[in-house]
């Protein structure tokens, strides 16, 4: 995304049809169509035009979109929305029209230096290990709380000697301060699958956080990453959080491909786990937005959940947003909550015992687990990652059909 | 800075609003100053959002005395400029009134509100085994409400008919405060001597605010046939459509796609492999499983005995959408090539379709304006796109000329203004083409009786249709 002001020459391409009205979580919530994308780009190319002076209710409708990008899939037109977005809220932050929330300042100015958020979200990582219930958002886990995931990589690499397919695997800030656990089991499944895992120490936060908040610093971060994996020799760079997916994407193209690490599984039809013939665990599967409105893809491959062992179906409304949006739920918590109710309520109901509600963002997870934390769901599920429904466990080896180089 | 009528306004609303919402800002206002045809803007002094049905009907009690004009609202996609306050006042938007209040499986009949989508609706009716037939292009988004404001089509219209062959009853509220039940779940059969439901349909806002409506469904077809076929040139390809219209197979639907549209389609990255220069047909048949497969055959030779050597078709839901693709694509990728663009929605006899489209081309090429051609063959419902840049001076002159011989021409050939977009500000203009002037005074008649001032959606249909407080 340039940063050259805009004119109203980028807004050009709606045609004001409408379609994103009817998939716009804003608009559901407000049914006010200045709440919707089409409305949003109204706004801006007004303002852009002159026709429109600034406003404080430009500032709040540009505040309030969640930033899902559900739009983008529904639009004929193909506007570039989350580009535009992404532009206009840096602008809005840079020009004190909008203030992030301090928590948020904060993270951002954090996850730049990952040493240090690993250092200091050390005891948070010590506490959800031994269990305690911490925050809202914070599902229950057991991270490994100083070995680093490059390190359980390579010790892994060492033991396993994988001889198929080389990925470069982006580990995230948040989630290898926090929700290391889910980075251990990415390792495990792909090197079960025989892939080689590579683990770029250069690399960075992917910016995510940076384009979610509207802060500054995001170009540095891509610079960094663009350094860390744009001349790796690998067949893929793998992603376990659709949103740093998405980020990296961005970063990386044109030239090299990022994918999703389920996505990327399902090409080489991963080691299928064995369950209990009585086991009645069914698995809702919810797809994050920047998934399947950032990233296109498809969803969550079938043979990839297959492989799950489970009994699963995508859950209702799997496609549209659950309301984390990043750090839309830390930014405007009461919509987010409101956008969870209406996405959740089906929980309540759901067959299967235990009941597992999979995805494979760490944010949507946190969303998902405030759910039953703040009561909106009564009944006990589980939020997981699926790619920790494949895991194989610490004790494993690489079956002889896997794939070759 | 807020004038002191402004204010005054706002007041009144937020008294007769007391829980719904009240935007005044010109930032609140922007986003309600078009509809579908984006390009053309026209700012309210208000919009209201009522919070549900009661809201709206004292909001209507209240708003003779607000004494400016009213226009009614659903999703604002459509293609007329129906739903935009062109002489100013206060747009009511309904998008909270979207409950579906019963779905009756034994009267084969629904109630619903007006802020309803129509494909929320469908998707509540699919579990029952029914479904209610009109189906425009947005579906996915407009409401019921603007549906039966402009008596809308879609595709399947052809064999199925248009939101008017589906209503059953209307509630409406006059500006006076009165509400009103035109019918009802039992149809036209109700208190009032005559149908007066069907004033209500493709009223476009000039009479009155819809509430709810009672909705004829259908069950749901046991079997659908997709067939694609593409021909060489016009004549063979009109040769197919009149088999078609005449067979006894009796098509839900015939959808046709000019080169020109398969040109955009093949360029795009949505290609399905259709040969250049080539007319696309799409057709659908469908009804009981016995009877529509043993149909199957004569309706592909018939495609074929007009001049398609590239016949396609298909019973399976994945295969039968790949079919759709060019079509369903087709109306996006319109705005992915210009920045405006306008559909006109004409209806002609068929007998002068290669006529008229040879205009459209003609008229089109000489004042170098792209035009792209795809609608509804099956019923005449033309719709050329003209694709234009609003911002480059001229350019929408341009396409209003050609718009404009272009009905001149389907007037002549005995053709009419509107299949199913409604008239609106758009082609308002072309009335007195059509009607005469006693007629057009007899029409008008018609929301004069409603509200004497035309306080509801002033300068729509009728040109001369100024609200004067």
């Amino acid at each position: 995304m340039s940063t050259e002001a805009m004119t109203p020459d980028y807004f050009s391409n709606c045609t004001h049809c409408g379609f994103c009205l009817a998939v716009c979580p804003t608009y559901k919530l407000t049914g006010d169509e200045n709440n919707s994308p089409r409305g949003r780009l109204r706004l801006w190319s007004e303002e852009a035009a002159g026709r429109l002076p600034q406003d404080k209710w430009t500032d709040f409708y540009t505040a309030e979109c969640v930033g899902c990008l559900a739009c983008e899939t529904a639009c004929p037109a193909t506007v570039p929305y989350g580009e535009i977005f992404e532009h206009i809220r840096h602008e809005h932050v840079a020009s004190h029209r909008f203030k992030p929330k301090l928590a948020l300042r904060l993270a951002a100015a954090a996850v730049t230096r990952p040493m240090l958020f690993n250092l200091a979200l050390l005891p948070a990582r010590l506490l959800r290990k031994a269990g305690f219930k911490l925050h809202r958002f914070l599902f229950p886990g057991r991270p490994a709380a100083l070995k680093s995931t490059a390190a359980y990589a390579e010790e892994l690499m060492q033991r396993h000697r994988p001889t198929g397919p080389r990925v470069a695997f982006l580990t995230g800030c948040l989630m290898e301060a926090m929700f290391r656990e889910i980075n251990f089991a990415t390792v495990r499944v792909l090197i079960e699958n025989n892939v080689q895992v590579i683990i770029p120490e250069s690399q960075g936060c992917c910016g995510a956080f940076q384009e979610h908040t509207g802060l500054d610093g995001v170009e540095a971060l891509r610079e960094q990453n663009r350094r860390a994996f744009g001349s790796l020799d690998v067949d893929a760079i793998v992603c376990n959080s659709s949103g740093c997916g998405y980020a990296l994407g961005k970063t990386l193209q044109p030239g090299k491909q990022v994918r999703d690490v389920l996505g990327y599984l399902g090409d080489l039809s991963p080691v299928r786990r064995q369950r209990g013939r009585d086991d009645g665990t069914r698995v809702y599967v919810d797809l994050p937005c920047h998934l399947v409105h950032g990233q296109k893809a498809a969803g969550i491959p079938a043979n990839v959940l297959d492989a799950t062992g489970y009994r699963w179906e995508l859950a209702p409304k799997a496609k549209d947003c659950c309301g984390s949006g990043g750090v839309y739920n830390i930014q405007k918590p009461e919509n987010a909550h409101t956008i969870l109710a209406d996405k959740s309520a089906f929980l309540n109901e759901a067959k299967g015992a235990p009941v597992i509600l999979g995805t494979s963002n760490h944010v949507c997870m946190m969303q998902w687990h405030s759910a039953g934390a703040t009561g909106l769901v009564t009944r006990p599920f589980e939020v997981r990652h699926i790619i920790q429904l494949l895991d194989p466990g610490e004790n494993f080896s690489i079956p002889s059909t896997s794939p070759q180089p | 800075m807020t004038s002191p009528v402004k204010s005054s306004l706002e007041h009144q609303l937020k008294a007769l609003l007391p829980r719904g919402r009240v935007l005044t800002s010109a930032a609140q206002l922007a986003g309600y100053g078009a509809d579908g045809l984006g390009y053309k803007n026209h700012l309210p002094d208000a919009v209201v959002i009522p919070a549900d049905a009661e809201e709206l009907a004292g909001f209507m009690r209240g708003a003779k005395a607000l004494g400016v004009p009213v226009v009614m609202r659903g999703a604002g996609t459509s293609l007329s400029g129906g739903p935009v306050a062109v002489q100013g006042g206060v747009v009511v938007h309904t998008s909270a009134l979207k409950k579906i209040r019963e779905i009756n499986t034994e009267g084969f009949w629904c109630e619903v509100e007006c802020g309803v989508g129509l494909n929320d609706l469908d998707a509540a009716l699919k579990p029952y085994g029914v479904f209610y037939p009109p189906d425009p292009s947005s579906g996915p988004v407009c409401t019921l409400g603007g549906n039966v404001a402009s008596n809308a089509g879609g595709a399947h219209c052809f064999r199925y008919g248009v939101t008017s062959n589906y209503v059953l009853g209307v509630e409406a509220i006059m500006l006076d405060g009165s509400l009103h039940r035109f019918g009802g779940p039992a149809g036209g059969r109700g208190p009032w001597r005559e149908d007066w439901k069907r004033f209500m349909i493709g009223s476009e806002g000039t009479l009155a605010a819809f509430t709810r409506f009672w909705l004829r469904l259908l069950p749901l077809p046991e079997k659908v046939w997709t067939f694609r076929a593409t021909y060489p040139d016009m004549k063979t390809t009109e040769a197919a459509i009149h088999a078609l219209v005449a067979h006894s197979s009796y098509p839900a639907a015939i959808e046709m796609l000019d080169p020109r549209g398969v040109a955009m389609v093949e360029s795009s990255q949505m290609a399905c492999g259709l040969p250049e220069g080539s007319f696309m047909l799409l057709v659908e048949i469908d009804g009981p499983e016995a009877l529509v497969n043993a149909r199957v055959q004569s309706v592909a030779e018939l495609l074929r005995q007009a001049g398609s050597n590239d016949v396609m078709f298909s019973d399976e839901e994945a295969l039968r959408q790949k079919l759709w693709k060019a079509r369903k694509a087709s109306g996006g990728l319109l705005g992915q090539l210009s920045p405006s663009y306008v559909v006109q929605d004409a209806v002609i006899p068929k007998r002068a379709l290669a006529e008229v489209l040879q205009l459209v081309y003609d008229e089109a090429d000489a004042a170098n304006i792209r035009a792209v051609n795809i609608f509804h063959a099956g019923d005449g419902n033309l719709h050329p796109n003209f694709l234009f840049d609003s911002r480059v001076p001229g350019e929408l002159e341009k396409v209003e000329l050609i718009s404009k011989r272009l009905m001149q021409r389907v007037i002549e050939v005995g053709g009419t203004l509107s299949g199913e977009h409604g008239i609106g500000n758009d082609k308002s203009a072309y009335m007195p083409l059509v009607f005469g002037p006693d007629s057009m005074r007899l029409q008008l008649s018609v929301p004069a009786a409603f509200n004497p001032a035309h306080q509801m959606n002033p300068l729509k249909v009728f040109d001369n249709r100024h609200f004067v407080a």
